[in-house]
């Protein structure tokens, strides 16, 4: 049954909304500012901080927002001096033990003190006692470092581990003005979805140990776009700069994952990161480089070795003979729904490899875990879409004819779209042994260099913040990736591979969005030449 | 368009400018040798211009009384900097009350405009621009001034105390 829906003005602006709203969420709903600490739309309402004050036509007194329902016919103001006057003190008494260290902490910049403080206090401070000192850098566990002076006892962290994590490891301890946030003994906070509570602090008590002290956040520029960890497919929010990718936070999508995202998946900053990448393409050591060859390594005098040259090469070796070798393509469900089709359909007409494509399947044994919130076994982001891509090509072949034709010496050439993220792929040593022992040749596509592997052609891939496409989740829901900064300019997609293994020349394209690197001296940063 | 000069009969006393040029030269280098005091010129790698107290030079990063760097490594001089030549690393403390401090400061000095925004923006007196104003040096290393030379340089003795101190601020109850 749909609720009924009632109309109520804000700020002399009509809104209609269900009943039961409270006057927060209409607020929100016409995008009005209001000021407020403790809620926080995918928690409970506290009704703690008392700066949501509102007044509404006909009550005498102010009331907090987030914990009033709208009724028919409400008319609620936040723009009087009244209201503006109860937020400042409010403001001032959540200020009176704040030690105001900004410049080490975190939050700075992203605060929601500093914000209220610009918009409503501005106030000189009329408190004669001194702050009340806390505990600062407390240990909470492997993830996450709080800092109780600084912690204005919203709950919303403790309330998180209520509600969402379900692991109640936080808890308000003492009374007064010595009350302040704590864990149990030995009960670190630990749980796989900690370090939502780090993005739910409106201030800097609770601050992320992998993020801390690493850059301050208006050096950052915030991009959107899919978490690639599982087959859950979370919208986030990934901040970078020229130096790099250096956090993700979720992004509010009521489908996918609401306002949270698990810890496992706020590692994907790493994998863009040129620390660690293939940065150049790779021949095997075997390969004997002639004098007049393009693919002389840099070191021997030739030129730097070009990813597009070595897929020329490769291409003059593998693809352009009069008889094609047997060849095969082994796909990892870690890139994206268009990547597959242009590299599936370049093998099958190409190649000839209608019967020798396959699908490796990373962890079978916890492959269809999950965990009730948001955290799948299913390690790939983009299964569903490699087995429509697959399906739709009536390319789908089981492993074990793979290992059987290998094990015959059947395929002469082998090619691999390998794993983006090898972590999660235990299997990996163990196939790339697999593959040597059975096979010649090997072409693997990979973002991060392949260990002691000396005969196979590496060739250097896209990660997800590189290229544009389609990755579909575990639900069937498509979702776009957008191509933000070139972190490896040598990377090419999947799509860019098939198109230069089919002999066409790789259009230019300039990628949409650059970030200016930052200015350097030739005579500083040349050093020695001067 | 040039214009050619034709010889004219003024063009012939050329003679007497010269003779007032040599005589004010010589009267100068008279007066400079009997008053040595008075001359406007330095010489130079020996002797220095003082200049005064307000005056821009090279940077110098203030010590505690332990010592140690004052500054927190907020990064709000490299903010602030438009010339965008300073680079700061910061890192975690062992003392809690410190919690951040810099592994690495660097000024690249050949981009600095000596604007002082940087000294400006310090929360806590932690950076200063000295007297120093020679920067000279043989390769581009000796441009970026490190940690280490912007503290601890011979020419500071030690160190440069910062007025902020950390525990007067915090018994006030700051």
């Amino acid at each position: 049954m749909s609720k009924k829906i009632i109309k109520c003005e804000i700020n002399n602006q009509e809104v209609e909304v269900p009943e039961g709203t409270s006057i927060i969420e209409a607020f929100k709903e016409l995008d009005q500012s209001i000021a407020h600490y403790c809620w926080h739309p995918g928690l409970s309402v506290a009704g703690v901080c008392r700066l949501c004050m509102v007044d509404i036509e006909g009550i005498p007194k102010l009331q907090i927002a987030c914990n009033t329902e709208v009724k028919e016919g409400m008319k609620i103001s936040n723009q009087s001096e009244k209201v503006k006057e109860a937020v400042k003190w409010g403001l001032e008494f959540h200020l009176i033990n704040h030690p105001l260290d900004c410049p080490i902490c975190d939050q700075a910049g992203e605060c929601e003190l500093q914000e209220q403080y610009m918009n409503f206090g501005q106030y000189s401070p009329n408190m004669a006692e001194r702050k009340v000192k806390k505990r600062k850098v407390v240990d909470l566990g492997s993830k996450i470092v709080l800092d109780t002076e600084r912690c204005i006892l919203c709950s919303r962290c403790v309330r998180f581990t209520d509600e969402v994590s379900k692991t109640h490891e936080l808890g308000i301890f003492n009374r007064g003005d010595r009350s302040e946030i704590g864990i149990f003994k030995d009960k670190p906070l630990e749980n796989e979805y900690a370090v939502n509570t780090v993005d739910i602090c409106p201030v800097g008590a609770l601050t992320s140990k992998d993020f801390r002290f690493r850059q301050r956040v208006w050096y950052l520029k915030t991009a959107d776009s899919i978490c690639t960890g599982c087959s859950t497919g979370c919208n986030i929010k990934i901040d970078y700069n020229e130096e790099g990718l250096f956090r993700v936070q979720p992004r509010y999508n009521k489908e996918v994952n609401g306002y949270w995202m698990c810890d496992k998946g706020r590692e994907v900053y790493r994998l863009p990161n040129k620390e660690g990448r293939l940065l150049e393409a790779k021949a095997p050591s075997s390969y004997s480089f002639k004098r007049e060859d393009s693919l002389r390594p840099s070191r021997a005098g030739g030129n730097p070795v070009s990813s597009v040259e070595v897929l020329k090469k490769i291409r003059e070796l593998f693809v352009k003979k009069e008889k094609a070798p047997q060849s095969a393509l082994v796909l990892t469900a870690q890139y994206t729904v268009e990547e597959y089709e242009d590299l599936v359909s370049f093998f099958i007409k190409h190649l000839g490899t209608q019967q020798d494509i396959y699908y490796w399947r990373n962890n079978p044994e916890s492959f269809d875990d999950f965990d009730g919130v948001l955290l799948r076994g299913d390690k790939n982001p983009n299964t569903k879409g490699l087995l429509e891509v697959l399906t739709n090509q009536g390319a789908i072949h089981s492993w074990e004819s793979l290992q059987n034709r290998l094990k015959q010496k059947e395929i002469e050439v082998l090619w691999v779209a390998g794993p983006e993220n090898q972590k999660v792929y235990p299997d990996l040593k163990e196939k790339i042994d697999t593959f040597e022992s059975y096979c010649d040749n090997i072409i693997w596509w990979t973002a991060h260099p392949l260990s002691d592997s000396q005969k196979i052609w590496q060739i250097p891939t896209k990660t997800f913040f590189e290229k544009e496409g389609t990755l579909i989740n575990h639900t069937g829901r498509a979702q776009k990736v957008k191509a933000v900064h070139q972190l490896v300019s040598s990377a090419l997609s999947l799509s860019e591979s098939a198109t230069v293994l089919k002999g066409e020349e790789l259009k230019k394209q300039e990628p949409p969005f650059l970030v200016t690197p930052m200015k350097t001296n030739h005579f500083t940063y040349k050093k020695k030449v001067l | 368009m040039s214009r050619v000069q034709r010889k004219s009969r003024s063009g012939v006393w050329y003679l007497p400018p010269i003779f007032k040029g040599l005589f004010f030269t010589f009267k100068k280098m008279l007066a400079n040798l009997s008053k040595k005091n008075k001359m406007l010129t330095l010489n130079y790698p020996e002797e220095h211009y003082s200049y005064g107290p307000r005056f821009k030079g090279n940077h110098i990063l203030t010590v505690k009384k332990d010592g140690s760097l004052r500054c927190t490594a907020c990064m709000l001089c490299a903010t602030n900097c438009p010339a965008n030549c300073i680079k700061i690393i910061a890192s975690e403390h062992e003392s809690p009350e410190v919690e951040k401090y810099p592994i690495a400061y660097e000024i690249d000095i050949l981009r600095c405009v000596f604007c002082g925004f940087c000294e400006e923006a310090c929360p806590v007196d932690a950076i200063r621009m000295g007297p120093e104003w020679q920067a000279a040096g043989l390769n581009g290393d000796d441009f970026i001034y490190d940690i280490k030379y912007l503290s601890k340089r011979d020419s500071l003795k030690g160190g440069v105390l910062s007025h902020v101190d950390d525990k007067e601020r915090h018994k006030a109850g700051m």
